[in-house]
């Protein structure tokens, strides 16, 4: 008798089940036609008995929490201790960074980066904290950051209890995942309105918004540390005897704290790029200066804001990076190895020292002798480049929108409403199935509910402003796949290209999509075309990594035996790696929609119009305008819920792709 | 010490349905494509007796790994019962189990299973702690434990520090720690090279030796069951194909698969006189070595002398052995 017996194979898919297929397709192809002509026939324009109401609804919502702000228990039991609270933590946070002083934040910022990250880190974490005294306003700059440290301290403290419970849950796991994920996608002002209606205006809804985007990495890094505890530890304290509280304890906590700690990374870049943006509700910090200077044209003021904002954001990414690897750094050689304990001291006798010498200096205020005047060179930078270089930027932007933008816009808005929907829920189908095309249907039939509002001359339909964002965020995708993907795809292909671009990604990964819209601005202008441009530079970096990284993501084996049989590098790529990797690219190209749907919204700021406009005016005027904000912020959930699941069905069919 | 009773594992929907049923007999991709179920261990009975060392051994898929994890339900049995010292481990709630786990089994693990973030003193002293033995004292039994092993005076290191020989000792010591009177070892020697898995191997011996342990030991490698085993089971496709002593097996094995397995065994290593020796006869004898010598031992007396060589147990002549019996077990291994 032989030990080997060949397995059963599993049955190749029956020619009937194509056939069926194949007939399924056909059929709602057919129904598409079918629909589509009758749309053509029926009525351009959305009906008006198709209108919800909703805006009205939603302003009489807003009246009555007004009027019951005093009286309702909702009110008086939780929004406004929950909103006192959070302007307490501020305040507290305000309390410390004033005590500190300047030179005790910058030698905190050096020692916490010296501590976890190396020397390397420290001296950027504190020369970036110093620089952002230089350039900018360090009082703004410590409202920013303290917002900030409020947003993550509370991101942490649901976060990671949240996390524990989805690693032990799945059913948790997948509830929690979609709200967080859901959440995150969608772009900020469609926060806007609501958070004013339950926590009012400045610091505290600021915080809320901040903590809604800082929340999923923290749940997902501490589910994904958790999970990721190997099962034969697991094992370990289960077989030793551990007890629920002992096994998370003593075994999973600790040996997930490396990935958890990693993870705060990220949680504070997510939280920095949201608090510079949640300065429109009236914070009063560096954001609004940038704010300010782009809607005045005061490109100066606004860009010295903005470098303030990236040096922040340096700093910070320099504190929270931890031990990036052993690698060999020739600075760290350098120094003489101290003991920890030894080290650990030297930072705070430190921190102490600065604060001492703050106080005893009185250094209330940022040196003026220490600050650098950035603001004049760069208008007069900016005024020599747009004298120079205006032909050309102004060709590019009126190219841009005539040939482009334009006429992609028009024909949206042109097309009945009806054919957009049945045409978005056929890609719906043929992407997944029939329940992705009633679902993405559905949501396009909801934003032609939402009705009209006030604007140029007479009342404009929430759908044509949905389309002209719809237009904007295509024309923007194209470009930034375009853009992005020879360099990601080259980038995942040799080694030295990605050493050349590595600098330049880790940068633009720390910089929030606000600070593109600053030179964005100066050399086209405001309008549509700085917004599709600006989204262009936010998007084409991560498209790049993340290209490069599903290309990089491919097994070696399979690789080097297409190579073994005489595959010439270009066949490899074409005929190996590439169909591999296109899973990946794919769920890539899905994370870059969403960062540019997110970057037209904020390009209301500079000009761009559409739905990002509506959401973002009312936050100004709620009284008035409160329930087109909430109409404006629908049509933008609606739109992302639409544009992510169908590319996310691309990316997870079942066809080929990495296992 | 160990006693097991008809022991199922069955994975998927309504698994409890599966046991004992005609289905479970089904070819392993028929009962999944039909009922979704999968059977990882059918109808297990053993008994391991104080001190014994019982070796299970099999292929990778055979059961072997979920037949030691339900033996202190890290993985939950279908159906069966599993008893250690008269306790029945299948019945006991959570909080007697935990006592079981802490107070009466350890496990050594495949890959170590150290935890990372702490030195090997506190890993060592692990399952102390979960009981709630107080610092001074747990350390203090963990670096003499650790002394045991052969790594004294190292508990202030942490493990990825460590070779992989001397982190299975770590993975040893702490499972010694608690003293337990039962250890459990699943495939602890197999992520180790060839010399290193020896000197493991002898350590398991030494201390079985020096502490009288009752193990339950889990490989892969034939030789070392052989080695390490008062008895073997032959595992295959979830169940025991058979039980016995290394001879037994060896000798009489129960069928094509367990023939297969140890057609390569050199038999003299494993075989002792008794089992091959002739009747007791007058003598002259060459010398005399005992019942449980094993036969390649007496390949020296015999080769020097055509006279047989006296078998004896407990002082009284048992059997002779000459050369042509200790030929024929040898030239029997190429069979």
């Amino acid at each position: 008798m032989s030990a080997v017996s060949v397995e059963s194979l599993p049955e190749l898919e029956s020619a009937e089940v194509v056939a069926q297929r194949r007939r399924k397709r056909s059929i709602a192809l057919g129904a598409f036609v079918v629909l589509a002509t009758l749309a053509l026939v029926m009525s351009h324009e959305v009906p008006s008995w198709l209108d919800l109401n909703i805006q009205t609804k939603a302003q009489q919502a807003y009246k009555w929490t007004i009027i019951h702000r005093q009286s309702a228990p909702i009110f008086t039991h939780f929004f406004q201790p929950l909103t006192d609270f959070l302007q307490w933590l501020y305040d507290m946070g305000m309390h410390v960074l004033e005590f500190l002083r300047w030179p005790g934040v910058v030698a905190m910022a050096g020692a916490i980066g010296w501590r976890t990250g190396g020397v390397r880190a420290g001296i950027g974490a504190a020369a970036a904290m110093l620089g952002v005294g230089m350039v900018a306003d360090w009082n703004l700059a410590m409202i920013t950051l303290d917002i900030m440290l409020v947003s993550v301290l509370i991101a942490l403290v649901l976060g990671i209890p949240l996390g524990i419970w989805t690693a032990r849950s799945d059913r948790a796991e997948r509830v929690i995942r979609v709200l967080l994920d859901t959440a995150q996608v969608m772009p900020i002002f469609v926060y806007f309105s609501p958070v004013q209606v339950f926590f009012g205006i400045k610091v505290p809804p600021a915080i809320i918004v901040t903590v809604i985007y800082a929340l999923p990495p923290a749940v997902r890094l501490t589910n994904h540390g958790l999970r990721n505890v190997p099962v034969v530890l697991n094992e370990v304290g289960e077989s030793f005897g551990a007890n629920a509280r002992q096994q998370l304890f003593k075994v999973q906590l600790p040996v997930a704290r490396r990935a958890i700690l990693l993870g705060l990374n990220q949680v504070i870049m997510m939280a920095f790029g949201v608090v510079v943006l949640a300065s429109l509700l009236g914070t009063g910090d560096l954001g609004q200066v940038v704010l300010n200077g782009l809607q005045k044209q005061k490109v100066g003021d606004a860009a010295a804001a903005g470098l303030g904002i990236v040096l922040l954001a340096i700093s910070l990414d320099r504190m929270s990076t931890g031990e990036r690897s052993h690698k060999f750094s020739r600075l760290g050689a350098a120094m003489p190895a101290v003991p920890r304990r030894v080290a650990n001291g030297v930072a705070v006798v430190a921190v102490v020292l600065a604060v001492v010498v703050g106080q005893a200096l009185n250094a209330t205020a940022f040196p003026a002798w220490l600050t650098v005047d950035v603001a004049s060179p760069i208008d007069s930078f900016v005024t020599w480049v747009q004298d120079t270089f205006r032909h050309q930027t102004q060709a590019t932007s009126d190219f841009l929108v005539t040939y482009i933008i334009e006429p992609i816009e028009n024909l949206l808005q042109w097309l009945p409403w009806f054919v957009v929907v049945v045409a978005v829920s056929f890609i719906g189908f043929v992407s997944k199935g029939w329940r992705l095309a009633t679902g993405v249907g559905l949501c396009l039939f909801l934003i032609a509910a939402l009705g009209t509002i006030p604007g140029g001359d007479g009342r404009v339909l929430l759908w044509d402003l949905a389309m002209a964002t719809l237009s904007q965020v295509l024309v923007a995708i194209v470009l930034s796949v375009v853009i992005a993907l020879p360099l990601g795809m080259i980038s995942g292909r040799s080694d030295r290209f990605e050493r050349f671009l590595r600098p330049f990604l880790d940068i633009a990964q720390v910089l929030p999509a606000f600070v593109y819209l600053i030179p964005v601005v100066f050399l086209f202008g405001v309008g549509r075309s700085a917004g599709v441009v600006a989204c262009v530079i936010y998007a084409v970096p991560p498209c790049i990594r993340l290209t490069s990284l599903g290309m990089r993501e491919v097994p070696h084996a399979p690789r080097e035996a297409a190579t073994s049989f005489g595959a010439t590098g270009q066949q490899e790529m074409r005929m190996v790696q590439l169909p591999l990797a296109r899973k990946s690219i794919l769920l890539g190209i899905n994370q870059t929609l969403m960062m540019v749907l997110a970057t037209v919204i904020i390009a209301a700021l500079v000009g761009a119009g559409g739905l990002g406009l509506v959401a973002y005016e009312a936050t100004a005027k709620p009284n008035i305008k409160l329930g087109q904000g909430v109409a404006g912020g629908l049509a933008i959930v609606l739109l992302a819920i639409m544009l992510d699941r169908v590319t996310q069905a691309w990316g997870t069919s079942k066809q080929g792709g990495n296992q | 010490m160990i006693s097991v009773r008809d022991l199922w594992k069955v994975y998927g929907p309504r698994a409890e349905r599966i046991v004992g049923s005609p289905e479970a007999d089904l070819p392993r991709g028929q009962l999944e494509a039909q009922h979704g179920n999968v059977v990882a261990m059918r109808d297990v009975s053993l008994d391991v007796a104080p001190g014994e060392v019982f070796v299970v051994m099999g292929l990778s898929g055979s059961g072997k790994s979920t037949l030691i994890r339900c033996i202190t339900r890290l993985i939950e049995p279908t159906a069966g019962k599993v008893f250690i010292e008269g306790d029945d481990v299948t019945a006991a709630n959570d909080d007697q189990l935990l006592q079981i786990r802490r107070h009466k089994v350890s496990m050594v693990f495949q890959h170590f299973g150290l935890l990372p973030h702490r030195t090997l003193l506190d890993n060592v002293a692990f399952g102390l702690e979960l009981r709630g033995v107080d610092k001074k004292d747990r350390r203090e039994r963990a670096d003499r434990t650790l002394a045991l092993v052969g790594l004294p005076g190292m508990g202030e290191y942490k493990p990825h520090q460590l070779s992989g020989g001397q982190q299975q000792r770590v993975g040893l010591a702490r499972a010694l720690a608690t003293d337990p009177d039962i250890m459990l070892f699943d495939e602890p020697f197999s992520a180790l090279d060839p010399l290193i898995r020896r000197e493991m191997q002898d350590e398991i011996v030494r201390l079985r030796r020096e502490l009288g342990k009752t193990m339950m030991f889990i490989t892969h490698d034939l030789q070392e069951a052989l080695r390490l085993g008062d008895r073997i089971a032959i595992m295959r496709d979830g169940r025991f194909v058979q039980v016995g002593t290394p001879a037994e097996v060896v000798l009489q094995p129960a069928d094509e698969y367990v023939a297969n397995f140890v057609r390569d065994v050199p038999r003299s290593h494993i075989v002792p006189v008794d089992a091959v020796m002739a009747p007791p006869s007058d003598g002259p004898f060459s010398g005399e070595v005992s019942a449980d010598t094993k036969v390649r031992d007496v390949v020296a007396l015999v080769a020097h002398n055509e006279l047989p060589v006296r078998v004896v147990r407990d002082g009284a002549t048992v059997g002779t052995i000459d050369r042509v019996g200790v030929l024929s077990v040898i030239a029997g291994e190429d069979r």
